[in-house]
């Protein structure tokens, strides 16, 4: 069924009748004053883009091709040399590799995680509240806070809580969860997922209950069992959460520092060293701003490739469900 | 109806932009009609320190208003003084910090303070440590060192009723409390450890050139670090020391120690509190580092300086200010406030009995730490050496790696 509304007609401004030319000059009047009413409503946007995003930006491509640094104010061209630097450093590959260790694990354990618990949040059951809240926790305190909490937790000796935890229960000896390059690496990705787990599920909960019952309950009549009406109904209509959750998960998976920095300071070695790490380093501590620029522009590109590949991922399954 | 409610909405927000703009242009006034100065000052040091100090000099100069603002050291302080000096609205007097001293002096940004009177009874190490090229630009009137802090409970269950006074005999401590099942000691891996930066010290106390050396490139870290660093990695190929400290921050290890589970830490004078009030009834003091011909250097450095912004247009308030900062009064009560080690020759600090082992060297200028002694690309640096160390304790890499590891990152550095 279709309804059709009829819009009310304009009056003309002037005249006794409704003449041709006159109309249309209205009309492009009328739609000229709502699209600057549109454009009024952008405003404060578009002004927060281009101070906060579109300035900096052009301001650190200038950047990186000068020597700016606090010993040297008035900045000179220095052509790629600062972008020649990056890539003969070292430990930017690992902080590479580690980055989009992160960046990757994290994005998949969450996504597997997230959808489930949400599932089981949406269903009616005694202290959902309470308990969607402690899910939802871990996102409100600083994650920097919550980096110096684990070290506690997670401390490679004898006396760290959870080896205690694991002495007491099964005699087990102290894992060095943060003294080992690789456990160390685990143990900041699996922090990671605990921090963002509940805010995911939250944000997949809210598209669930978008999904109406009715598709639930021909389902139920048709003979579904719960695994099909995820499979069939629940995960293909929560394509579009799983695209804006992605989007997330990636872009401050790539972003991530004060989780490492307060965890493991970016150790053992360079084992959890990121790529911001390097960034801030170079740029505020060391004060190179011109080098720190063109790290920044390149870890732009980075991010703005790896987010770019996922959206057409995305699309294209959203285009093959539909 | 609308409209005039709009204009008076409109009216309003104008009459409050040009009220805040009138408060502010008020607050960027330099001095009073009455000849008064407000002398802006920025410092690591918190309200709780430096308010008793400021008190005091402005009860002596009542014409004279400290406008008194401060950030948490380090890095956070470094970033704010850097960004503030770059859009000219830095302090009239800051805290020149031994981390960024040279982007600060070679930056043009701060006073040569040579030939003022306030300058006398500095130390000769800490006019050292704030001098560049043509002199000096900080006025640091104290310097902190760093000790093994030892829980003497522990050691007399071990049967230990003296602290070694050499490298052999330290290692061998550690092994006699290891047998007794104590956990001997731990030093923080995640920045470079005390117990290498006092070897370090103590390898090149003949010759405190040796970091310009090998940054103008007539000598190299390998050459210079690999004996420090075989040295320190005895406590661990030896097994003396866990390899798990390199996953242990500082607070983690004051933990341990407060609550008797390590033997000895490495740490500084500023834990002295921490551990009082955690651990009241522990016997602990302060000893100096044992080096492998005896007790040599700490780890340590001048306390960052005073410096007057070059910009500034309140010089004499800020040399008043100086004045009283490095006079027996100002230095008595920032010694009462920070429990610093003060270094000036016009006052004795008062300090903490447990301190008492390290203090002589602290005022005679015998610490050192590379970190600050490096003339650039400090960070960068510092980044790499600590990330080398815990490669090396976890016997990924040789002491002679971490060292050529350094040799690499500052050519890299140098471009």
């Amino acid at each position: 069924m279709t309804a059709t509304t009829s819009l009310p007609e304009v009056a003309p401004t002037g005249g006794t009748g409704p003449s041709h030319p006159a109309g249309t000059r209205g009309n492009t009047l009328l739609r000229l004053r709502e699209s600057a009413a549109d454009y009024v409503f952008y405003l404060p946007v578009l002004v927060v883009f281009v101070v906060l995003f579109a300035i900096p930006v052009v301001q650190s491509l200038y950047w990186s091709f000068t020597d700016f640094s606090v010993r040297s104010p008035e900045p000179e061209y220095v052509g790629f040399a600062n972008y020649g630097r990056i890539f003969n450093d070292s430990s930017m590959m690992t902080a590479l590799w580690f980055t989009l260790a992160y960046t990757i694990g994290t994005t998949l354990i969450v996504t597997v995680l997230a959808i489930p618990l949400a599932v089981v949040l949406n269903r009616r059951f005694v202290g959902r509240n309470l308990v969607r809240s402690v899910f939802f926790f871990p996102a409100i305190p600083s994650i920097a806070v919550l980096g110096l909490v684990w070290g506690f937790i997670l401390s490679p000796i004898g006396s760290g809580v959870l080896n205690t935890v694991l002495d007491a229960v099964g005699g087990l000896g102290p894992v060095p969860w943060l003294s080992d390059p690789q456990l160390a690496q685990l143990s900041v990705i699996l922090v990671g997922v605990w921090s963002q787990l509940g805010w995911h599920a939250i944000l997949y909960l809210a598209y669930l209950q978008s999904i109406p019952s009715d598709l639930y309950e021909v389902a139920t009549i048709d003979g579904a069992s719960r695994r099909q009406q995820f499979f069939t109904i629940t995960l293909p209509l929560l394509t579009p959460a799983v695209t804006v959750s992605q989007l997330l998960l990636l872009t401050n998976g790539l972003k991530v520092y004060d989780l490492p920095f307060t965890l493991t300071g970016g150790g053992p070695g360079y084992a959890t060293y990121t790529m911001t790490q390097s960034i801030i380093q170079r740029g505020i501590a060391q004060a190179e701003f011109g080098q720190a620029s063109a790290l920044a522009v390149v870890f732009m590109l980075i991010v703005g490739a790896v987010v770019l590949l996922q959206l057409a991922v995305a699309r294209r399954l959203e285009g093959r469900i539909r | 109806m609308l409209h005039s409610t709009s204009r008076r909405a409109t009216l309003t927000a104008a009459a409050f932009i040009a009220a805040g703009t009138l408060a502010l242009t008020g607050c960027a006034a330099e001095g009073g009609e009455d000849g008064s100065t407000t002398l802006s000052f920025f410092s690591w040091d918190n309200e709780d320190v430096m308010g008793p100090v400021i008190e005091a000099f402005e009860a002596e100069n009542p014409d004279i208003t400290i406008e008194f603002s401060n950030a948490p050291p380090v890095v956070e302080y470094i970033s704010t003084l850097q960004t503030r000096l770059l859009s000219g609205t830095a302090a009239d007097v800051f805290i020149l910090a031994a981390e960024n001293k040279s982007n600060v002096i070679d930056g043009g940004y701060a006073l040569n303070l040579d030939g003022e009177s306030f300058m006398e009874p500095i130390a000769e190490f800490n006019q050292q440590t704030y001098s560049g090229a043509d002199g000096t630009y900080g006025m640091s009137v104290a310097s902190w060192g760093g000790g093994v802090v030892v829980n003497n409970d522990l050691l007399a269950e071990a049967g230990v009723t003296e602290f070694p006074s050499d490298w052999d005999g330290f290692l061998e401590l550690a092994g006699t409390l290891s047998e007794a099942g104590i956990t001997p000691y731990y030093d923080n891996a995640q920045e470079i450890p005390m117990t290498l930066n006092a070897l370090l010290g103590d390898s090149f106390s003949g010759d405190p050139t040796i970091d310009a050396q090998i940054f103008e490139g007539e000598t190299t870290f390998e050459e210079q670090w690999t004996p420090a660093l075989e040295t320190f990695n005895e406590l661990f190929t030896e097994g003396l020391v866990s390899t798990d400290v390199v996953g242990l921050g500082g607070d983690q290890i004051i933990d341990e120690f407060v609550n008797g589970r390590v033997a000895m830490i490495a740490t500084g004078p500023w834990n002295v509190g921490n551990i009082r009030s955690s651990a009241p009834d522990m016997d602990f003091a302060f000893m100096p580092f044992p080096a492998p011909d005896g007790a040599g250097y700490l780890p340590g450095a001048a306390s960052p300086g005073y410096a007057i912004n070059s910009a500034t247009e309140n010089v004499d308030a800020a040399t008043a200010f100086l004045e009283f900062l490095s006079s027996p009064e100002g230095v008595e009560l920032y010694n009462a406030q920070s429990s610093a080690i003060t270094t000036t020759s016009n006052f004795d600090p008062v300090l903490d009995d447990s301190l008492e082992a390290i203090v002589p060297d602290v005022r005679d200028g015998n610490v050192y730490l590379a970190q600050i002694a490096w003339p650039r690309s400090q960070d960068v640096l510092n980044t790499e050496a600590i990330a080398r160390i815990q490669e090396m304790i976890l016997g990924q890499i040789s002491p002679e790696g971490v060292a050529q590891a350094m040799d690499a990152k500052l050519a890299e550095s140098d471009g």
